[in-house]
């Protein structure tokens, strides 16, 4: 689903944030970068390559650099000819070190971006994970509508016509928020959590039929809208079936992977004169609940349960008592 | 299932009109269509998802289509297409 994620792009992505400088006039910016992964290759500088992960940036800090300084001329060179000719995708310089003419001569031969950054090492590693890991999670795009309702990512599904963007519209009349319409992108963040944005082009346009293209941010202003979500319910809108049996007490949960993350799926008959966005936001309200420890439909069934333990108890206990003849 | 790649011969490229052609045409069938382009795969119901793929003249869109009528639809649409969506 990725439009391959080039140094050239990480690069103009993060310019302002990393104050990024190139040294050798964006040679190597098509190198395609692939894992999310950083190395700082000290190691690898002193000589031990058995667990050298080529498709990592490197990144050579303070000590990296320090260390090459202290090495003979000839072998400096041959150590930063290993690495420029390792495939890695590029090296960025930490603590606004300068690559040697040596770095540049090698680099330009095996067609590497060099570039420096005057931000500490950590700080440089962790934000440039936080932003790979971003633009490498995986991603699917899901046609449907993705709601914040009070605070729950509500996932609207369906087949194409069934009224999703108009339960959306409802719920931001009510006072929801909208976050895509009709095309989410989800992404996976770690591995159980998956987040839905919109299109950069769409952002919050929708579409009603019989009205055409509107614009929810233009009409119901900055509260109505959420850039992300996580997903935590999908809602199904399917047609009323006479036959298909739907869930009626609710105890159990179903679930539908996205992404490979298993998310609880509500199935949703509607019919003309049903108020879908009421018990949509009873879904949402009854997930808080859930989450909180409290399962409504499990507790009724206790209830229900014990009632009848206790009837039947009861029972027993007048059967006992006919016997007791005197 | 049915694929099949389709050019967009229209001289602006997939804009509104067309799109709804298009839209218009795909949503006469039973079968789920999807477009895609660029490794971005819509449905090809959804008018703001064709409009979002921002289709520029001469790309080649692969069509997918799955159910009852899957071949019409795809032809149709290969048809259309070549007709520039009847509109030049």
């Amino acid at each position: 689903m990725h439009e391959p994620l080039t140094v050239g792009k990480i690069y103009k992505d993060n310019r302002q944030k990393f104050k990024i400088k190139c040294h050798n006039n964006s040679i190597g910016y098509g190198r395609v970068v692939t894992s999310s992964k950083l190395n700082r290759p000290g190691l690898e500088l002193a000589g031990y390559w058995k667990y050298f992960d080529k498709s990592r940036i490197q990144i050579i800090g303070k000590k990296e650099n320090m260390y090459l300084r202290t090495l003979p001329e000839e072998g400096r060179r041959k150590i930063i000819t290993k690495l420029c000719s390792s495939g890695t995708p590029a090296i960025i310089f930490a603590h606004g070190a300068k690559p040697s003419d040596v770095f540049l001569e090698v680099a330009r031969e095996n067609n590497i971006a060099l570039s420096s950054t005057p931000m500490l090492t950590s700080n440089l590693i962790g934000q440039l994970m936080d932003y790979l890991d971003w633009n490498l999670a995986p991603s699917t795009i899901v046609h449907g509508s993705l709601v914040d309702v009070y605070g729950v990512g509500l996932l609207l599904t369906g087949r194409s016509g069934i009224g999703k963007s108009e339960v959306a519209l409802d719920l931001v009349e009510r006072g929801h928020r909208l976050v895509a319409d009709d095309i989410v992108k989800i992404i996976r963040r770690a591995d159980n959590v998956i987040i839905g944005t919109s299109n950069e082009f769409l952002e919050h346009h929708m579409e009603v039929r019989g009205l055409g293209i509107v614009d929810v941010r233009q009409m119901f202003g900055i509260q109505a809208i959420r850039q992300q979500k996580r997903v935590e319910v999908q809602v199904e809108l399917v047609e009323w079936d006479d036959d298909a049996n739907y869930e009626r007490i609710g105890a159990k949960v179903n679930y539908v992977k996205i992404l490979e993350v298993n998310t609880p799926l509500v199935n949703l008959p509607i019919y003309p004169g049903k108020n879908i966005t009421v018990i949509a936001e009873v879904i949402a309200m009854n997930h808080l609940l859930k989450f909180m420890g409290k399962n409504i439909a499990k507790d009724f069934e206790k209830k229900l349960a014990a009632k009848i333990r206790k009837k039947s108890r009861m029972a027993m206990l007048e059967q006992y008592l006919k016997k007791d003849f005197e | 299932m049915v694929r099949k790649e389709i050019k967009i011969l229209n001289k602006y490229g997939l804009h509104t009109r067309p799109a709804t052609a298009l839209v218009t045409l795909v949503s006469k069938f039973k079968s789920d269509v999807f477009l895609e382009y660029k490794g971005v795969k819509i449905n090809a119901k959804s008018i703001l998802g064709l409009l979002v793929l921002a289709v520029e003249p001469g790309a080649n869109l692969i069509v997918e289509a799955n159910g009852v009528d899957e071949q019409e639809v795809v032809d149709d649409l290969d048809r259309l297409a070549q007709q520039k969506f009847n509109l030049e």
